[in-house]
């Protein structure tokens, strides 16, 4: 096991209003989730010493404008002027999951004591995905030319592999979007607060790329979300209960850049990220009580159940039937929507339910006797991150 | 059956690794990049072998026959280009004698309902213009070895 295990916790978090449209600066969007998870925890802007984020726009084929369409740490410096800020990163390989995992190591370190980290997503006019204009250069020359352009479709053909050769039904993934739509009338920040979804509109909404209708893709927004880190001594001493960090891994998997469809990829992605969490946690999917696994595609919760060890591969669209995923369920899953209830803000979201639950501070959609609480963070392929959070040190 | 005739492709831009790629389709020749010391073909190009990490890597001609590994069926038309020949099937190929390299194609000559994993293609080339020729797949019509 871990030495470090508990020794990090999640303190506050933060939320802006989920929109549509971009008619605030994204930069607002930021500053408001990251004031209201410092007030949550009960502290002071001036008590923050760590800024940590993944400043990323996943559309393709439009600027990323500091403050517009990213909020990198540059940003947040200028709008914060932290008297007593002593450290900060932007990561790049592992998405905000990493993000986060830096802070926890710069706590453990020593070398800040209350981090905060935000993800803030952009949802840019016209088309979400463009392919090149008139050229492919670099990794999509082999790709763009046939009519691949967003991740999407990237994800769709590992997902026609995997029912086809498993012999399974995409009509079965309708638990996943109408149980997750029912989390998300539980979660008054979430975009589809509110709107509800029938098993029927699932079934007769419109393909986008198949396997994938509409209902399996997250809808792009503004927004942001932000969490506070800290040291369990002093998480102890704030307002909220802790929820402290038993174990994290991330992805060791390597996918060539322009290779798509690889199913295997996916794979071994989850399950050497996951594998270092079981390692570093002491547990195993059994003892998990209640699980968020990144949902931007709804077929990325196959390979995260799979690949993670929750069930064998080839079965996770049986796995999720018969309320297994229920908030009574044998294992509760995306509590609070996922990002197909929430709109698209990526991980951050996840994990910081993951806390939540673990800390008992779910609310209404709080899952009885939750402890032991497990989070996917992003699709496992290429920067995929996993997390356990438990509301009792051990 | 998809049409292709209104369809304005985005136009690959070959570098240093993927040059000898994009020349020997204009000769009419696919050609992949192989390990010299396991063998190893793979796709798309890289720096290393993606098997035994050697660094000797050297383009040669592969066989274009093949199994559809992965599709999915365009339905979005986002990319107004592309809007004529939706519905349309984008495939991934997996080669016979390339285990592990996977090019990126589309069914081309055939309804996209007959796009299945597993179902046997064999390469065909269209040409772009006169410096790019693209590799495409059309259901095979040689009984598989």
């Amino acid at each position: 096991m871990w030495e470090n295990r508990c020794k990090i916790a999640v303190s506050g978090v933060g939320f802006s209003k989920v929109s549509r449209l971009a008619d605030t600066p994204l930069a607002a969007h930021a500053l408001t989730a990251v004031k209201e998870a410092v007030a949550d925890s009960g502290l002071q802007m001036s008590d923050i010493d760590g800024l940590a984020t993944y400043p990323e726009l996943p559309a393709t084929g439009h600027a990323e404008v500091d403050g517009i369409s990213i909020v990198s740490v540059n940003c947040m410096m200028a709008m914060l002027k932290l008297p007593n800020l002593s450290w900060h990163i932007q990561v790049g390989t592992t998405n905000i999951g990493g993000a986060l995992q830096q802070a926890v190591n710069a706590l453990l370190a020593g070398v800040c004591n209350y981090a905060v980290v935000w993800r803030a997503m952009h949802n840019p006019r016209g088309t979400y995905q463009n392919l090149p204009s008139g050229q492919a250069a670099g990794a999509t020359q082999f790709t763009a030319p046939y009519g691949f352009g967003g991740p999407g479709q990237g994800m769709a053909v590992a997902y026609t592999r995997w029912l086809e050769r498993n012999d399974q039904n995409r009509e079965k993934m309708a638990t996943l979007a109408v149980t997750q739509r029912k989390h998300t009338q539980h979660n008054p920040h979430a975009y589809f607060h509110g709107t509800e979804l029938t098993r029927e509109d699932y079934l007769a909404s419109r393909m986008v790329a198949y396997p994938f209708c509409l209902f399996d893709c997250d809808i792009p927004v503004q927004g942001a979300v932000a969490v506070v880190l800290t040291t369990a001594d002093r998480a102890r001493d704030l307002k909220p209960k802790p929820a402290y960090l038993a174990g994290y891994g991330q992805r060791l998997h390597f996918e060539v850049a322009g290779r798509i469809g690889s199913l295997s990829s996916y794979m071994e992605g989850g399950s050497s990220s996951a594998k270092l969490t079981w390692e570093r946690s002491g547990f195993t999917p059994k003892d998990v009580d209640v699980a968020q696994i990144y949902d931007g595609f709804s077929a990325s919760v196959i390979y995260g159940l799979e690949s993670y060890g929750f069930c064998k591969e080839g079965e996770a669209l049986d796995f999720i039937q018969d309320g297994r995923i229920e908030l009574d369920g044998d294992l509760p899953l995306n509590t609070f929507g996922g990002s197909l209830g929430t709109g698209r803000i990526h991980g951050l979201w996840h994990i910081i339910e993951g806390a939540l639950q673990a800390s008992g501070r779910a609310g209404s959609r709080q899952v009885k006797d939750a402890n032991v609480s497990f989070v996917g963070a992003s699709a496992p392929i290429v920067t995929g991150t996993t997390f356990i959070f438990v509301g009792e040190p051990y | 059956m998809s049409d292709w005739s209104k369809v304005t492709r985005p136009v690959p831009v070959p570098n240093e690794w993927t040059k000898p790629f994009w020349e020997a389709a204009k000769r009419g020749v696919l050609e992949l990049q192989r390990c010299q010391s396991c063998g190893h073909f793979q796709h798309p190009p890289y720096a290393t072998c993606t098997q035994c990490v050697a660094t000797d890597l050297q383009f040669e001609p592969v066989r274009g026959v093949g199994a559809i590994y992965a599709y999915t069926i365009m339905y979005h038309t986002g990319d107004k280009r592309f809007a004529s020949a939706v519905p349309y099937a984008s495939i991934i190929v997996e080669l016979d004698d390339a285990p592990g390299a996977l090019l990126a194609g589309n069914l081309l000559d055939a309804e996209y309902t007959e796009a299945k994993v597993g179902r046997r293609v064999e390469m065909v080339f269209e040409k772009l213009n006169d410096d790019i020729t693209l590799p495409q797949f059309r259901l095979a019509r040689a009984p598989a070895e």
